[in-house]
């Protein structure tokens, strides 16, 4: 708010509404500051325990600020065969699955755009239903068990790939595009593909980012997928990690560390060391989708 | 060509045939073969296997062959006490998290009062965060805050001289723990749809406000909430349309001994009945399924319906 309007600007000269204005704003922001520390206090705390000494965690002293830091908790974890086996996990789900996911969505969102496109109707109604009605968890999984998915990571890939909402949105977007520049590349001999490829998505790169992060985000938090689908329990990925070693009482098996590397670390510190863990890739990619929110993409999608 | 042909304008609908039409889309098509491939794959192959909530299935037999009950499963399940647990504490669930509702309107309203831009921003992106974390991380920073051992809280209480408290295994507040948990994952996200509607008014109706004496307070009760009031109506009606379904993850990881007659629920017992312990119990499972997404499916079209005819855009 750089410029006055009049009503404002004859606001101002009352010192004492200037006043009463101020401290409403402080009272606004004390309360914003209020719910906006309890989503960071508990990751701070959560990562100065896992940064504590054993010694100083044991004593039983609790302080927002270590006396004596240590990195052992991470390197315990770290180095442990189970967390290695997670993270190949979920490093394949994430890696493989997120150009699968934005490559078939984008593909049938911009099929979708085109209102001339014979069967479109009809599609788009297919596509609509599986917002509506699913088969639940059974019929899925008997699916998943004949096609012959089960224990493998396409099971955690494949069945969320393709999302009617992530279509819909996508959909509209290359709906919005200017039809001159499509029209005009026709005209000059570019064919579906190419013009697809070298036109509409270097257009879209904002929407795809976005939705690149929103597979991301999506298949490196799954879990629900991994529990039912994968029954190796080598191959499970690290939400499953994190919640066997928060869930259990004696993580040494979990963390298949050296014996005589056991009791070293406090257990509390080893399951905070592996939150932090878990959670860094989400958090050192939140700035970049963070940017998109306020613009078009998020707003419009929910507008639908 | 050496003369250029005469425009003619061909006013007549379907030049050309079907087959040319498909034909001249042909790469359109394939760009979309992907997407449809693993819709037919994942979401309507499955819908086959629902043919087992009406026969005894038998897996050497397979689906077609297993011998035909009509809506045995279905009875069984309506005269089931568990059925009835299970619906008493998915509501439960449902409405306790009605109650919060209003939350994220709250803390767009709150928002949308801030000057400093940078604070707000900063405010914003904070309030966001958590909806992008997995229930996982949710749940364990749950544990690292209330365990009975190591959690936070009870060090507090204890440093102060209290009793410490089995927070996890309590059943009185455990809902209450999980209302929490929905409303810090999800209140800041939840706020964005509002604040878009709150950008959208009219600033020259706050000027004539300021312009006729009223307050602050006064605007904000006769100006904003009216026109966001269409917003709410909206995002109140989606919600009543989820309200047989609760957060499977998030009970899943919630759940022990001590607490499970109030976080039984019809994903979990499906889970464990039908997916843990193999076969046996396939058909029963798939009729449980059936039924909530049945109801589900229902709900969505009848609050589909109800946001239409009131002349807002339904999601249908």
């Amino acid at each position: 708010m750089s410029v006055l309007n009049p009503v404002q600007k004859r606001d101002a000269r009352h010192l004492g509404m200037r006043a009463s204005e101020n401290i409403y704003q402080s009272i606004v922001c004390f309360i914003l500051a209020l719910i906006a520390a309890t989503m960071v206090l508990p990751f701070l705390y959560v990562i100065v325990i896992s940064f504590t000494d054993s010694s100083v965690y044991e004593s039983g002293t609790f302080y927002m600020w270590p006396k004596k830091w240590s990195v052992e908790a991470y390197s315990l974890i770290l180095r442990g065969q189970g967390f290695l086996n997670a993270l190949k996990a979920t490093a394949f789900i994430t890696f493989v699955g997120t150009p699968i996911n934005v490559c078939a969505n984008a593909g049938l969102a911009y099929m979708l755009s085109k209102d001339a496109l014979p069967g479109r109707k009809m599609i788009n109604r297919l596509v609509m239903f599986t917002m509506l009605f699913g088969a639940g968890m059974i019929p899925n999984f008997i699916n998943m068990r004949n096609l012959g998915l089960i224990n493998s990571w396409f099971a955690n890939i494949l069945p969320s790939a393709c999302g009617a909402w992530t279509v819909m949105v996508m959909k509209s977007f290359f709906s919005e595009l200017p039809r001159d520049i499509e029209e005009a590349a026709e005209i000059d001999g570019c064919g579906t593909i190419r013009m697809f490829v070298q036109i509409v998505l270097p257009l879209s790169l904002a929407m795809l980012a976005t939705f690149t992060l929103f597979a991301f985000v999506s298949y490196w938090n799954c879990y629900f997928s991994a529990i039912i689908y994968l029954t190796d329990s080598n191959k499970m990925p690290l939400q499953v990690y994190l919640s066997k070693i928060v869930l259990s009482t004696d993580i040494s098996e979990v963390v298949d560390m050296d014996n005589d590397l056991k009791n070293k670390v406090p257990q509390e510190v080893m399951r905070m060391a592996c939150l932090v863990v878990v959670v860094l890739p989400i958090l050192c990619i939140y700035p970049f989708m963070q940017k998109y929110f306020a613009k078009g993409v998020m707003v419009g999608a929910v507008k639908g | 060509m050496a003369q250029a042909k005469p425009v003619v304008y061909d006013l007549r609908p379907h030049r050309r045939s079907l087959a040319q039409r498909i034909w001249a889309y042909k790469w359109t098509y394939l760009l979309g073969v992907p997407g449809m491939t693993l819709m037919i794959l994942f979401n309507y192959l499955p819908m086959g296997s629902l043919l087992m909530a009406f026969e005894d299935y038998d897996p050497w037999r397979g689906l077609f062959a297993s011998p035909f009950v009509g809506f045995k499963h279905f009875v069984r399940l309506f005269g089931d006490d568990k059925f009835y647990q299970m619906l008493g504490n998915t509501l439960t669930i449902s409405l306790l998290s009605l109650l919060t509702f209003p939350a994220p309107i709250i803390l767009a309203l709150l928002l949308n009062e801030v000057r400093s831009s940078a604070f707000k921003k900063t405010i914003q992106t904070t309030v966001y965060l958590p909806h992008f974390l997995s229930w996982t991380i949710v749940v364990s920073l749950t544990f690292f805050l209330l365990s009975s051992e190591q959690g936070l809280v009870n060090k507090i209480i204890i440093a102060a001289g209290g009793e410490k408290r089995s927070f996890l295994f309590d059943k009185s507040i455990i809902y209450f723990i999980i209302v929490v948990q929905s409303v810090w994952k999800g209140v800041g996200w939840g706020s964005i749809v509002y604040l878009a509607a709150i950008a959208g008014i009219d600033q020259g109706l706050y000027e004539a406000a300021k312009i006729d004496g009223a307050s602050k307070f006064q605007s904000i009760i006769h100006i904003t909430f009216p026109c966001i009031l269409p917003t709410v109506a909206v995002m109140l009606i989606l919600k009543m349309g989820s309200i047989i379904s609760v957060d499977f993850e998030q009970v899943l990881l919630m759940t022990n001994a001590l607490v499970k007659e109030k976080l039984d629920v019809f994903e979990v017992y499906i889970y464990e009945n039908g997916v843990k312990s193999g076969s046996t119990q396939f058909s029963y499972t798939t009729a449980i399924g059936m039924f909530k997404s049945v109801i589900s499916t229902m709900l969505v079209l009848i609050t589909n319906r109800i946001v239409s005819s009131n002349g807002m855009k339904g999601i249908i």
